[in-house]
């Protein structure tokens, strides 16, 4: 970007270095001192939070990954090296949970992406009233996630949901959603949708706000049609935004807990079971300490290679 | 037939967001009218047959909802105001400052939200058991920030890269510090940034469970979400009460949302920018 | 050496005056569900007989799931904000084995006799490795809930056998000619219900699925047990949609008149004879039908009352817990809360008869019910009976399948 090269242009280093004696002028001499330390300061809250409440927990997760520590069993902790973890790869009740969750994220990631930048670029058309398209928009991220599993569950239940009764106009017999492990996904991966999708839409629709409009202008100047103006001026100033929902939506979409838990709890069978739910199920539920967090540490290890990898796609937008 | 006018299509795309929205909450706020019998009509009914408040008098009845919904709302207030005080700092530092581990930091901020929290339940819970905090708001609103700070940080940061260095020199010839140029200059232009972030923390944390339930698990510190789990009975699911408690839940975040959304998404329109 | 110790200490401290007269606060784990409003009228009976000792009940979550969750995150950082907890029937061995609740056997002095008062099952239950865990709160089972009214207008006698049940839920369906008309509503979501409906018929075949914490495993008795429900939806009797039934729908759903029969907890009788119940006056209970050639058997439900071993007032906590597990507080909750009692006189007792006319029927039925499986990995137990059970009952597994599965997970689970 072209901030380095301004900021060198002298401006950063030349400051006077005033060392007075009073505390105020010491704090001012502080913020106006080198980048290097300014930067820690600034950082060192956001830090000290993450250290506390994530860095903390998460070392004495990765610890009790190498221990063999059920309650149930009433006996101490046993030091057990890699034995959960061996034991994570043979199961394959983890399996099938990480395969829920990575085709989950497959699946919910682009669909959130397009349909909440459909959402955004309506939203940012001019409309007389303005309030009712943007309060469409971000309802569905204000509603609690929890409740939204147990309204998707209600929705497409075979009796009783509305999905049925609109499909009872087209087809005689009702699908039982929840029979089949199928139909269960996708009506998981629609409600995942369209909860996530306010969310991408919110971050693109800032996005949008920041490109000027005399782009626009000058490209429907130089003859470009919409189609063109979205492709060739949209499309491109959008992608920094593009990105941060992307990076977010994955990575939430690795941790998808609440909406499989409350729509079909797992079912049928234990067929839509993701990672996370596998995860809490083997902590608080089944007090194996030891396995549920060498779960939740293979969890994180496969979150960061993913991260990772878009990043390395993306890194110039950010 | 003619080809619709782009007013005609404007409306009509309208019309899909609107619905595709406020389709479910509309469902519950129907169903909160109606009476547990007339649920278990198949085929089953749209408006109520007989509309009823008393789902609504049940629900307040039943259980505080007025302090949960006070409570939920203290919690996300206090860590929105958190995250964007810590996030705003670390996101300037982040955009602006040439420092050398710049990517490794943001890569470490992102890092952090890749543990879900749910995982981290046990562990968090004897950290805020020794920290005294549990049945608080510190219990929640701490990790509430950390859910959120990502996200608002990597926001803020993309909001920030593109306000034009040019002002901020400005106003640091005319002797104003570094800081004085962020509060002054870099956040008053970015405010759709700084409201998006705010909405996104707001929202997560209104939205959170699974925390609340296991810190702040006494009545007087009860959030909304964990209020209206409650109204279940050992068996029972009484729809029409929770449906009842669900939209007394979501209007108050409906209209903040109607109030901000103005601000979220003001144009950067006249002024400031113009090279 | 405890034995004499504990009484002079208890002496000790009554002869020893109080230098602040300091209050002491009990903080009782209860469900929302429960009738908190009952059990407060019962706490303040105990506060009004010991002075000095407040009781402030906590409301847990609402479903047994929810609040053992809760208890798990809670007790596993030992934290001592709760003194008295309210345990479902499935949990007192997990908490027995992670030495969460305190053992009383020796405040009830000989605990084989003391139990003598209760209902069988709950003996067996609320001893674990010869630790008496917790006490008796009040009872539940599975009943046969049926429509009196049909089977008299077809003329048809009480089913006892699974195949009677099934011929005359036909019968009956056939001659009402609606559609929405169930024959049995039992439960298949995967929930904590879904246990006992797998469980039944096994056990009906006489088989048991755990002793002694080992797994004793009957692969025929299981498949027969999934193809006993299965026949039963394939024959119509029972509806399609089973793997989605939740406890609650059932019970909405015989209310609504939708059912002959239904297999439902003991809270299910207040509500279809309560005002707005569209089966008010017609329905009758008894217990469970057996399969072919075995015996009638049900699930014994209940919850219990444990002392917190974590609690820093363990003696009040111990006085409050055999307070509430007494008989005039097990006939407050029938008579307030229609919550059956863990004594068996009571339900012949003739000043409950008013409030529960029905508990000279479910004494035979609360008196034959089984305990699932006691076992410290009751939690690991119960998930992999319910999942498989609603793979089979939502047609994603054969009962063949699903019994091997079921076979090789509990194994794993129980090693």
């Amino acid at each position: 970007m072209t901030n380095n090269t301004t900021r060198q242009a002298g401006l950063g280093n030349a400051r006077p270095a005033a060392r007075r004696s009073n505390p105020a002028s010491w704090a001012r001499s502080l913020l106006d001192a080198s980048d290097a330390n300014l930067a820690r300061v600034l950082l060192a809250p956001a830090f000290l939070l993450l250290l506390l409440i994530v860095v903390y927990p998460v070392c004495r997760l990765f610890w009790t990954s190498l221990l063999d520590l059920r309650l149930s069993s009433g006996m101490p902790a046993r030091f057990a090296g890699i034995d959960n973890y061996t034991s994570v790869f043979t199961d394959p009740e983890f399996w099938t949970a990480l395969t829920n969750t990575l085709l989950i994220t497959l699946i919910t990631v682009p669909a959130a992406l397009l349909v909440g930048l459909a959402l955004a670029l309506i939203a940012n058309l001019p409309f007389r009233v303005r309030w009712p398209v943007r309060l469409s928009l971000l309802i569905p991220w204000a509603m609690p996630l929890a409740f939204v599993g147990m309204i998707g569950g209600w929705f497409f239940q075979s009796d009783y949901g509305v999905v049925n009764d609109l499909l009872r106009h087209f087809r005689s017999t009702r699908i039982i959603w929840f029979n089949s492990g199928w139909l269960s996904f996708i009506a998981i991966c629609l409600t995942i949708t369209w909860k996530t999708c306010s969310f991408v839409a919110l971050v693109l629709l800032a996005g949008l706000q920041t490109i000027p409009q005399e782009l626009y202008e000058a490209a429907s100047v130089d003859g470009a049609g919409p189609l063109r103006r979205f492709c060739f001026v949209t499309l491109p100033l959008l992608r920094p935004a593009i990105a941060v929902a992307a990076i977010f939506r994955m990575i939430t979409s690795l941790q998808t807990f609440d909406i499989p838990l409350t729509m079909t709890r797992g079912g049928p069978g234990t067929s839509t079971v993701t990672l996370a739910m596998y995860i809490h199920q083997n902590t608080v539920d089944f007090l194996d300490l030891g396995y549920g967090a060498a779960l939740a540490v293979v969890l994180f290890f496969i979150s960061m290679g993913v991260t990772t990898l878009y990043l390395r796609q993306v890194r110039t937008e950010l | 037939m003619k080809p619709l006018s782009p007013t005609a299509l404007r409306r009509i795309a309208a019309l899909a967001v609107i619905i595709n929205g406020l389709f479910p909450l509309f469902w519950i706020f129907l169903t909160s009218l109606k009476t547990e019998a007339e649920l278990t009509r198949v085929p089953i009914t749209w408006f109520p047959h007989a509309p009823t408040l008393a789902n609504y008098l049940r629900a307040f009845h039943d259980q505080p909802l007025a302090l949960y919904l006070f409570n939920s709302l203290a919690v996300a207030l206090l860590s929105t105001a958190l995250t964007l005080f810590i996030a705003t700092l670390a996101a300037y530092a982040l955009a602006r400052l040439n420092i050398g581990y710049r990517d490794l930091a943001l890569a470490a901020i992102i890092a952090v939200s890749t543990f879900p929290l749910v995982t981290l339940l046990v562990p968090l819970f004897q950290t805020m058991r020794a920290l005294g905090l549990l049945n608080s708001y510190g219990a929640l609103v701490l990790p509430y920030t950390v859910l959120s700070l990502p996200v608002c940080t990597l926001v803020l940061v993309s909001f920030f890269q593109t306000i034009p260095l040019d002002l901020e020199n400005a106003a640091m010839i005319d002797g104003c510090s570094r800081v004085g140029a962020l509060l002054r200059i870099v956040v008053p232009l970015s405010a759709p940034g700084v409201f998006t972030a705010g909405l996104l923390a707001f929202v997560n944390s209104w939205d959170e469970f699974l925390l609340a339930l296991s810190f702040n698990s006494a009545t007087r510190w009860r959030t909304l979400p964990v209020g209206i789990m409650l109204y279940q009975g050992e068996f029972a699911f009484p729809w029409p009460e929770i449906s009842a408690a669900l939209v007394v839940g979501i209007v108050p975040v409906a209209v903040l949302i109607v109030l901000f959304q103005q601000r979220v998404i003001s144009g950067l329109t006249a002024g400031g920018v113009k090279g | 050496m405890t034995r004499i110790l504990r009484p002079l200490l208890v002496l000790a401290a009554l002869l020893v005056p109080p230098a602040a007269q300091a209050e002491t606060t009990l903080n009782v784990y209860i469900s929302s569900a429960l009738r908190p409003e009952v059990m407060r009228q019962a706490f303040d009976q105990f506060e009004k007989a010991n002075p000095g000792i407040k009781v402030v009940p906590q409301l847990g979550g609402a479903t047994s799931d929810l609040q053992a969750q809760y208890l798990n995150t809670v007790l596993s950082a030992k934290d001592s904000s709760l003194d008295v907890l309210m345990l479902d029937i499935i949990r007192p061995a997990q908490f027995a084995a992670t030495g969460w609740t305190l053992p009383l056997n020796k405040d009830v002095g000989n605990p084989t006799a003391f139990l003598k008062q209760y209902l069988p099952a709950y003996a067996d239950a609320d001893t674990v490795d010869g630790k008496l865990v917790v006490l008796p709160a009040f009872a539940d089972a599975m009943f046969l809930y049926y429509r009196k009214d049909l089977l008299d207008k077809y003329h048809l006698p009480v089913p006892t056998t699974w195949s009677q049940l099934a011929s005359e839920a036909k019968t009956i369906q056939a001659g009402e000619n609606d559609a929405q008309l169930q024959g049995l509503s039992f439960q298949g979501a995967p929930i904590e219900g879904t246990v006992c409906t797998f469980l039944l018929p096994y056990w009906s075949m006489g088989k048991n699925l755990v002793h002694n914490g080992h797994l004793t495993f009957d692969h025929a008795a299981a498949v027969k047990s999934f193809d006993l429900w299965l026949g039963l939806m394939k024959q119509g009797v029972a509806p399609r949609n089973a793997a989605e039934i939740v406890t609650d729908q059932t019970r909405k759903d015989f209310e609504a008149g939708k059912a002959v029969f239904a297999v439902e907890w003991a809270y299910g009788w207040s509500l279809f004879q309560s005002a707005d119940s569209a089966v008010k006056g017609k329905v009758a209970v008894t217990d469970l039908p057996a399969v072919d050639g075995g015996k009638p058997v049900t699930c014994i439900g209940g919850w219990q009352w444990g002392v917190s071993a974590f609690s820093k007032h363990p003696a009040e906590s111990v006085k409050l817990v055999k307070f509430l597990s007494s008989v005039p507080v097990s006939t407050l909750l029938a008579e307030k809360a229609s919550l059956l009692p863990v004594f068996p006189p009571l339900y012949h007792d003739a000043a409950l008869d008013q409030a529960m006319p029905w508990l000279p029927q479910a004494l035979p039925v609360v008196e034959q019910a089984k305990s699932r499986p006691v076992t410290p990995y009751y939690n690991d137990v119960s998930n992999v009976i319910r999942t498989q059970t609603n793979a089979v009952l939502a047609g994603s597994e054969t009962p063949e399948q699903a019994a091997d599965q079921m076979e090789a997970r509990l194994r794993r689970v129980l090693r």
